[in-house]
């Protein structure tokens, strides 16, 4: 009974505080209803790379603790740390100068969790992408250019730039890791999707001591995003480093030579690999590559590790060689150190940061824990803010575009109007409502109408909206008119009751279990059965590679860059995709292995794809558009509620942190919070 | 006991005596159970428990899979008992929107209309034990669509009515442990008794086989179990799955007490006497052995139950054992699983109360049944 | 009696052999392997894992040999004391368990404490002062203890402490001392975090305790030699602690050995919900994660520990039942 009056007098609150907003409410009702959630939502804002170097400063400072080491004979003064004058990379803070020292405190779940503090430390990338994620501005280069025939990208890095150790980084690191690293069998199996053109390899080549060229053999006017965006070969050593792939364009050779069978004899690396517990030189390299893991290899990130991340407390403190300034001439970072704990699950994550006690956190962070984060905010000194996503489902039902298993099924999930009829049958707005605390937004597909790539804002509706009546006349005109004496409708080959299987992965970051049953629930109306089947993400994954599953529920992010992270849009990548492996595999391979898609829509926008890489922006942009108008006509993948903070975009942050944008960009090419620029975050 | 039996045969006059003289094992375990009045009480809360495990469909007011984002996180409603004087049930319908400023769902009772609850109610239309159709519930709100106005126990994050999905997960959860328990019965039995009347080799064999089997850590051997069931079986073949990898090790315990009772009644003088008059071995084992301890592992048995009630609602907490849409006290507590949750929504712990209880009654049953079946306490 | 030892102790062997190939088994039942399970992680953070990349990683990790070879290699370095890498951790297994395995120990034995310095008294007192109003305040509370799931006494816990006291009381350390180097004041850290996962992990150990000592007390304190000892003239307290409250204790002592496998493997769901950075939820990952080398030799030890625990308890059982000892069985 105390439960009962707490929770009453609570919502009587709750109440009050409601009808106290009210003149508001319908004031703003009076303009146009503001959606859910806007009251958290600010502006996009976000620091600005200053490139004309008459604005460049010409005296600079540096933290107190490098000061004293400076003093101490410790460190060269800050002039000679620092890139020559003109080829500094300037950064105008988002709002005022900031001050130094401080440890930022976050949360992290474990090994595996390296982008938490990857993304912070971003810098390193080759290039990059304004705040507002449409832009490309440089980062570890300081400019690039693209041949008119688009078959030459070359880069220029910035004279004077050091590792955090002091030794320069010259164009002798690109090609260290090209020859003895890409181009090593043992160490890199496998070409990078990104460095090639239509399946024919990319080449590296040192133009001077400060000059990279990557050549191909075909137009490539499309390689500038992939050196500015999330990839292999563009997001920066440290991040590569993390995941252990060989990815970066550059390493450290004075550092990592030692561990090259080149530089000594295959017998010493091994060696030393088994001495260190490592199976071979490979593991130890592997180990030796990431940031994350080894203390001791150089970076050119803003922080550097002290602690790695393999303990419960994965620390960095501040890199002294950084190549960035402000526009006073203070180099960057502000922040001392940032340290990361360990917690055990995300639900401890969520509780530590409700308390209090983290200093800017978006990451693990759950939306629907809003309301509590909400209540708590006074108490823990904090500011809660959400950062909306660009794709358009959070939770997109993926169908088996070549499952086998069971042919009348495959012949239903072959047919569009069987797809539109599952799609229309699905109340969006109970969805959002239930799990995005109506923060989301209902549709298709199609990433957000104001990303480059949008079709338009009638795209995000099309097919998916909520009109069981329509669905219910598709479906009968597909012959599964006749229906058994629960309501649902029965296979047209007599089988009895016709029911899908739909696969949810449990243990994510969105509920995809509990929006399959509420699913199933509205589906009864049109009268389609469907069972809906939990399992482990690598069950599901591995189902998904053999061509098992019917249906699988997953998210479709990072499909708003299109060609950066194509997977989730359409099936054309054999590491991962869930509405048609086999189809991807036959992509991949040019057609030698795999299945060929009988729908001619797909292989059109195939062919679309494929050409895209190879088009000049305009043009490529004209060809996104048109594929993602046949992806949300073909529905290959049925969107349900997207555009919303449910992935990182719960983002609690202390009152006395400056700098601060009010809103940023939530993608994965621009690497969110680095787009903000945590270098010039800092302690108030 | 002794002391009556001896009165009785003392003086066999009295009809009292004479009962306790003639009476069968059974009748006299019942007279003695009957005294244990926890025991007894306990008896009726489980049957109450069973009832509604059967008629779980009767005793929900609305379909438990049922979501209704709409009516996401409703409290427990207050039901007004008195109308004008007259003990006449009633509540208030729910309107509810989401507060922009907290995104807490906020729901206001409409005092304009008054909804009587009514016993024996129409509702969903439903087969009882599976085939008879019905649609009469215990109580539910006539002329309404009661999944519209009734929380009793409030609503889940999906809009679900808790006190329904409590039913049915009772159904379950109640179950389960009875067929696991079955299982885990058959094999200690036969592979305890074997093990104790032959002896020899056989009774070394089982017996290692018993140890090694009782040497592996339970949780990381459920853990890993529950995480090989293939998860494209249906709900109820995991349930099936999941009550067989429980019932594999809790067998070994039953076995035990089994064979330590078959060792001493090897020698006692009844079991010899029906040897030498040529009973075949079975016969010895059925007709004369068994019932003599049987007692005994009836209430051992009852005893074992509420440790499966308790793994299998820790291991569906966990999101190892049934998972949803399978509705059991395991799946529920997962819904308050954490502290946000809670804070939120405390209702949600409600389920733990029926937790408690069953495996309290349990183990006051398993209790009495022990003290009424030893004659020497 | 040395055969007797000596046959338990190749039994002793010859279980845990079984346990390494059964655990071994368990962890590959799960269809997929740490790779699958590194892909999915991948793509969930949107990052790019090609074929290539993951057949390469298979074969350094020989997930690609058959079963048989995998087992043989991993029983290889067991014997060698190289329990392998952490797949996930890129750290030796030793190193992984190692952390925790100190603070599951800590966190084990401050139960066990917690326990039995709560139940034995309360046991006495209940048995003694049978039918009075503590005794059955008691016994209803013990009950309580037995019937409440330990997670879900871990779930109010954490609750209240959050909801009326502000504070997150999972987890054993503050953030301060968190990445601190051992010292005096992380140690006292430490013990001002332990009574609530100490608490919750002995709660139903105690009442198990009290309803035994209570029952075994009450069976001693009926023998004939108790009164005799009154009527000798004895304190009551001497009646009740000389005699019968050693005797009631002899259970016990057989049962020390089995502390040894709980120690370890007792507080995994609780830990799971406390996030206490022990065994337990290392476990729940690594499972998860199909990390062949960790999960296994998680469970090995869990196993050993059992098996030990057993051998000792059997030891115990021997010196204290002359009966045994004398052959007769």
């Amino acid at each position: 009974m105390e439960m009962k009056r707490a929770v009453s007098v609570l919502s009587s609150f709750g109440l009050a505080a409601a009808l106290a907003l009210c003149p508001a409410v319908v004031a703003a009702q009076a303009a146009a209803s503001p959606p859910l959630g806007a009251s958290l939502i600010g502006k996009l804002e976000g620091p600005t790379i200053i490139t004309d170097v008459k604005d460049y400063p010409k005296t600079f400072k540096e933290a107190p603790t490098l000061d004293a080491q400076v003093k101490a004979g410790k460190l060269p003064p800050v002039e000679k740390r620092l890139p020559d004058e003109s080829q500094l990379l300037v950064i105008k803070p988002l709002r005022e100068i900031g001050k130094y020292g401080g440890n930022w405190r976050r949360a992290f779940t474990g090994p595996a969790d390296h982008e938490n503090a990857n993304r912070i430390n971003s810098a390193d990338k080759i290039l990059t992408f304004d705040y507002t994620g449409t832009k490309i501005v440089p980062s570890l280069a300081r400019d690039w250019k693209v041949s008119d025939d688009g078959k030459t990208t070359t880069i220029y890095l910035r004279k004077g730039a050091k590792w955090s150790d002091g030794k320069p980084l010259t164009a002798d690191d690109f090609m260290f890791w090209y020859e003895d690293i890409y181009l090593n069998k043992n160490i890199v199996p496998t070409p990078f999707f990104e460095f090639q053109i239509n399946g024919k390899d990319g080449k590296m080549r040192k133009v001077d001591d400060f000059t990279v060229a990557f050549e191909f053999p075909e137009p490539y006017s499309f390689f500038v995003y992939q050196l500015a965006g999330s990839t292999g070969i563009g997001a920066g050593f440290a991040t590569r480093g993390a995941f252990q792939n060989f990815g970066g364009a550059y390493a450290p050779a004075h550092y990592l030579k030692q561990f090259l069978p080149k530089y000594s004899s295959e017998d010493a690396v091994n060696k030393k690999a088994k001495d260190l517990g490592f199976d071979n030189w490979v593991s130890l390299l592997k180990n030796r590559y990431s940031w994350a893991l080894n203390n001791e290899v150089p970076v050119m990130t803003p922080w550097k590790t002290v602690s790695p991340i393999n303990t419960p407390t994965w620390s960095m403190e501040r890199n002294p060689y950084f190549w960035a300034v402000d526009t006073a001439g203070n180099q960057l970072p502000y922040i001392d150190r940032i340290t990361l704990t360990l917690a055990e699950n995300t639900e401890v994550a969520n509780l530590r940061a409700i308390a209090g006690e983290f200093d800017i956190q978006e990451r693990h962070m759950g939306l629907n824990k809003l309301p509590v984060f909400l209540e708590n905010a006074k108490k823990g000194n904090y500011t809660v803010r959400l950062d909306p996503g660009l794709n358009g489902a959070d939770v997109a039902l993926h169908m088996g575009n070549s499952y086998e298993g069971d042919a009348e099924i495959a012949k239903l999930l072959r047919n569009k109007d069987f797809r539109h009829a599952l799609s229309l049958g699905i109340d969006r707005d109970q969805l959002n409502e239930a799990f995005w605390l109506g923060v989301g937004a209902s549709g298709s597909v199609a990433p957000a109408p104001d990303t480059i790539y949008s079709p338009g804002p009638e795209w995000n509706k099309k097919w998916a909206v909520y009109d069981p009546k329509q669905a219910n006349e598709l479906l009968d005109k597909l012959g599964l008119s006749k229906k058994d004496s629960d309501g649902y409708r029965l296979r047209a080959d007599g089988k009895g009751r016709l029911r899908l299987e739909m696969i949810t992965v449990g243990g994510s970051f969105v509920p995809f279990t509990a929006v399959g049953e509420m699913i199933k629930q509205q589906w009864k109306k049109i009268g389609v059965d469907v069972d809906i089947k939990e399992m482990e993400r690598n069950l599901a994954f591995t189902r998904d590679n053999n061509n098992e599953n019917q249906i699988i529920t997953w998210a479709n992010d990072g499909s708003e860059v299109l060609f950066l992270f194509p997977r989730h849009a359409l099936p054309v990548d054999a590491a991962e995709s869930h509405m048609g492996m086999a189809f991807a595999r036959w992509y991949a391979s040019g057609g030698t292995s795999g299945k060929k898609p009988d729908d001619p829509e797909m292989i059109k926008a195939f062919d679309l794809f494929r050409a895209s890489y190879g088009m000049k922006d305009e043009e490529r942009t004209k060809a996104a558009k048109e594929i993602w108008k046949i992806i949300v006509e073909q529905e290959w993948s049925i969107g349900t509620v997207g555009q919303s903070p449910a992935f990182m975009g719960v983002r609690i942050v202390k009152n006395n942190m400056g700098n601060i944008p009010d809103r940023q960009i939530n993608a994965q090419h621009v690497r969110t919070p680095h787009s903000s620029w945590p270098e010039t975050f800092y302690f108030k | 006991m002794t002391a009556e039996v001896a009165a009785a045969v003392a003086a066999p006059d009295s009809v009292a005596e004479q009962r306790i003289a003639v009476a069968t094992q059974w009748q006299l375990m019942w007279w003695r159970f009957r005294k244990h009045k926890l025991a007894l009480g306990a008896t009726f809360v489980l049957a109450a428990f069973y009832l509604v495990a059967i008629f779980a469909d009767f005793f929900a007011y609305v379909d438990p899979h049922a979501s209704n984002a709409q009516r996401s996180l409703i409290a427990p409603q207050w039901i007004h008992w008195f109308d004008e004087g007259r003990l006449s049930p009633y509540v208030y319908g729910l309107k509810g929107a989401r507060d922009p400023m907290t995104f807490k769902r906020v729901y206001k009772p409409d005092t304009s209309t008054k909804l009587p609850i009514v016993f024996f109610a129409h509702g969903e239309p439903y087969k009882l034990f599976g085939f008879i159709p019905a649609d009469r519930h215990l109580f539910g709100i006539e002329g309404t669509d009661t999944a519209e106005a009734l929380v009793l126990l409030g609503t889940d994050v999906q809009g679900r009515d808790l006190w329904s999905r409590l039913m049915f997960a009772t159904r379950t959860s109640m179950t389960i442990g009875l067929v696991s328990v079955a299982l885990s019965l058959v094999l200690g039995v036969v592979l305890g008794g074997v093990s104790g009347y032959f002896g020899g080799l056989t009774d070394t064999v089982i017996q290692r086989i018993i140890e090694i089997l009782r040497s592996i850590p339970t949780i990381p051997l459920w853990m890993g179990l529950a995480a090989a069931v293939p998860s494209d079986w249906s709900v109820v073949q995991v349930y099936f799955a999941i009550t067989i990898i429980i019932s594999l090790i809790g067998w070994t315990e039953l076995a035990r007490v089994v064979r330590g009772r078959f060792i001493s009644l090897k020698h006692e003088d009844f079991v010899m006497a029906a040897e030498l008059v040529g009973c075949s071995k079975p016969r010895i084992i059925f007709r004369h052995m068994v019932p003599s301890f049987i007692s005994h592992i009836i209430a051992a048995t009852t005893l074992a139950i509420p440790a499966i009630i308790i793994s299998e609602t820790s291991l569906s907490f966990l999101g190892l054992g049934l998972r949803p849409p399978a509705i059991s006290w395991g799946v529920l507590l997962q819904d308050a699983q954490d502290v946000q949750a809670l804070v939120i929504s405390p209702w949600l712990l409600i389920t733990a109360f029926p937790v408690i209880v069953a495996v309290l009654a349990f183990n006051f049953m398993g209790d009495g049944i022990r003290d009424a079946a030893d004659p020497y306490l | 009696m040395v055969a007797y030892i000596v046959r338990r102790l190749m039994l002793a062997v010859l279980t845990v052999w079984a346990i390494s190939v059964l655990s071994f088994i368990i962890i590959h039942l799960p269809p997929g392997d740490y790779v699958t399970s590194y892909i999915a992680s991948m793509s969930a953070s949107g990052s790019a894992v090609s074929e290539g990349e993951a057949q390469a990683l298979r074969e350094q990790l020989g997930l690609d040999k058959p079963i048989t070879v995998q087992y043989a290699k991993w029983m290889e370095l067991v014997l060698q004391g190289n329990f392998g890498m952490a797949m996930e951790w890129g750290r030796p297994v030793t190193d992984v368990i190692g952390d925790r395995l100190t603070l599951t120990i800590v966190i084990s034995v401050a139960a066990i404490i917690f326990t039995w310095v709560v139940a034995l008294p309360i046991g006495i007192y209940s048995a003694v002062y049978r039918y009075s109003f503590l005794d059955y305040l008691f016994t209803f509370v013990g009950f309580i203890g037995l019937a409440v799931p330990g997670f879900l006494l871990a779930l109010i816990v954490m609750y209240l402490g959050f909801a009326y006291f502000g504070a997150n009381v999972g987890g054993l350390f503050s953030p301060d001392y968190a990445e601190a180097p051992w010292s005096l004041g992380k140690t006292w850290d430490l013990v001002k975090h332990l009574p609530v996962p100490a608490i919750v992990l002995g709660v139903a150990g105690t009442a198990q305790l009290i309803r035994i000592m209570r029952s075994n007390l009450l069976d001693e304190l009926r023998k004939p030699y108790v009164m005799t000892a009154r009527a000798r003239g004895l304190t009551e307290y001497r009646v009740i602690t000389r005699y019968p409250v050693r005797v009631a204790l002899n259970p016990f002592i057989s049962t020390i050995g089995y502390l040894l496998p709980y120690v370890v493997s007792g507080s995994i769901i609780v830990s799971l919900v406390l996030s206490l950075p022990t065994v337990g939820p290392l476990l729940l990952k690594a499972l998860i994660a199909q990390d062949m080398f960790l999960a296994g030799t998680i469970v090995l030890l869990l196993g050993v520990l059992t098996v030990i625990g057993t051998f000792i308890s059997d030891l115990l059982l021997m010196w204290v039942d002359p009966r045994i000892r004398l052959g007769q069985r």
